[in-house]
């Protein structure tokens, strides 16, 4: 099943090269990818914010703010989220999700290590 | 398509590159005096809001001045192939808010001469804005006669932050400066804080995003004052420019303008037309940050009422977080080629038309 899989994967960098909190980006042809390592793994978005075209990667990794019923100020999920480096919109590392608005989804792609390598599956 | 931005940030990584272009006095003043923040921090009254996150995209990672260009060169004007850049500095709106006018000139005057020695020769696509200090007209006029006959030099820049509104005679040594050079008057968003204490109505709001929301409400005062005072009678060939101060606001504003004046022009006799036919003929808005509706038509019409299609001038402001990319402006496409460049030529005189459009003329 693995080999079945392997021809969709393309090399993006070593391990090495990506870190909590800093996300590595790499061009294939055209297509500008952030990798981020999570606390349990790693994960990829397309380097294209749906807000506005931005270098969506290039944000900070970084937590937010939890909506309260009071007046109180709660840091939470640190480094699960990135902020759009142009216009700072919250997005899920992992789901690609948009924290302020259900309709923008950034595309996100499966990552796959092995050894001390690290495989994107880009698709079509 | 030929591409003027009208708000394009020259950064620098240190105020303190403007030591060479101070004179003695003011120099020792910068380097031993108080300063706001750490070396290499601008001298100005701070505002009661601090940004949560920082004014600058943060793709753009500046490590030397001269990456303060570079970077602009490539994610700006060489991506979205920009003819025109009008640099529009950044700290040095904020020495308007020093109450020591003094120090305030001799701070913008440094700046203009670094700006013209170190970015206009950098690249073909500049074009200049002389900055001024409103909180002394007369040393502000000084400088706008001592550089307004620069070729690359397009006008006259002061804060929307202020202490009074523009239109006050107080002001006018300024604009008949400008007119005498014949460059357009503009304000930018900015100057909120030290002296300009009044910059959003009502008092100081507690949260920068709603500050960044009420950035109009200074412009609105400008622009009718401007109208109302007759600036735009003595001056008639003078535009003033409102940069970053959002659009839609100006047609309400107008319809609100037009039929007070028709009941009460008795006070101001000097004005001898509409204050929206005043507003059309003299006054220029830029686009960013445009208005985000849900359903785009409603921003259109809206900004059909403000003959939009002749009166908007593209910017980007590069590379704020509120930037506008000339990729994503969402105007009516019949309307881009006026609003991306050409409207800007009948205010900037001195940015030379494109070959094919001098060819039509």
């Amino acid at each position: 099943m693995e080999a079945a899989l392997a021809p969709s994967r393309t090399y993006a960098c070593k391990v090495a090269e990506v870190a909590t909190g800093q996300p590595k980006i790499v061009t294939f042809g055209r297509i500008s990818v952030g990798i981020f390592q999570l606390h349990d793994g790693y994960a990829a978005l397309l380097n294209i914010c749906p807000h506005r075209a931005g270098q969506l990667c290039e944000g900070p990794v970084c937590g937010t703010t939890r909506q309260t019923d009071k007046t109180e100020f709660v840091y939470e999920r640190a480094g699960e989220l990135v902020r759009c480096a142009w216009h700072g919109w919250e997005f899920e590392i992992r789901s690609g999700k948009c924290l302020v608005d259900d309709r923008l989804k950034a595309r996100t792609f499966p990552v796959h290590r092995d050894g001390e390598d690290l495989y994107v599956e880009l698709g079509r | 398509m030929f591409i003027v931005d009208t708000d394009v940030h020259n950064y620098w990584s240190s105020a303190e590159v403007l030591l060479p272009y101070l004179e003695p006095y003011w120099r020792d003043f910068m380097v031993r005096g108080e300063k706001p923040g750490p070396a290499g921090s601008f001298p100005h009254g701070h505002r009661p809001w601090l940004h949560p996150e920082g004014f600058s995209r943060h793709d753009i990672k500046p490590q030397t001045e001269e990456d303060n260009y570079l970077i602009m060169k490539e994610k700006h004007l060489d991506l979205y192939d920009i003819d025109v850049a009008i640099l529009t500095a950044d700290e040095p709106l904020e020495a308007s808010t020093l109450a020591n006018y003094h120090y305030a000139n001799a701070l913008v005057k440094a700046y203009n001469d670094y700006m013209i020695d170190w970015w206009l020769p950098k690249d073909r696509r500049f074009k200049g804005s002389i900055i001024i200090s409103p909180t002394d007209p007369h040393g502000a006029a000084a400088e706008i006669r001592r550089l307004g006959g620069h070729k690359d030099i397009v006008q006259v820049l002061a804060s929307h932050g202020s202490q009074r509104p523009y239109g006050d005679p107080f002001y006018h040594p300024i604009f008949e400066a400008c007119a005498e050079v014949g460059l357009p008057f503009a304000i930018h968003f900015g100057g909120q804080g030290g002296v300009n204490h009044n910059a959003v109505a009502s008092g100081p709001t507690a949260y920068y995003w709603e500050t960044h929301a009420l950035l109009s409400q200074p412009a609105m005062t400008h622009v009718v004052s401007m109208i109302s005072n007759g600036v735009f009678e003595k001056y008639p060939d003078l535009y003033f420019v409102v940069i970053e101060c959002g659009v839609s606001w100006v047609p309400s504003l107008m319809w609100r303008l037009d039929a007070n004046f028709k009941a009460l022009r008795k006070e101001t006799p000097w004005l001898k037309m509409l204050p929206s036919e005043y507003c059309r003929r003299n006054i220029r808005f830029s686009t960013q940050p445009l208005e985000q509706p849900q359903n785009v038509k409603h921003l259109w019409e809206t900004l059909e009422h403000m003959d939009g299609q002749n009166t908007l001038l593209f910017a980007s402001d590069y590379p704020h977080w509120d930037f506008d990319a000339p990729t994503n402006l969402h105007i009516p496409p019949a309307w881009r080629d006026k609003v991306m460049g050409l409207n800007a030529l009948e205010v900037y005189k001195r940015i030379e038309a494109p070959a094919a459009t001098a060819k039509v003329a």
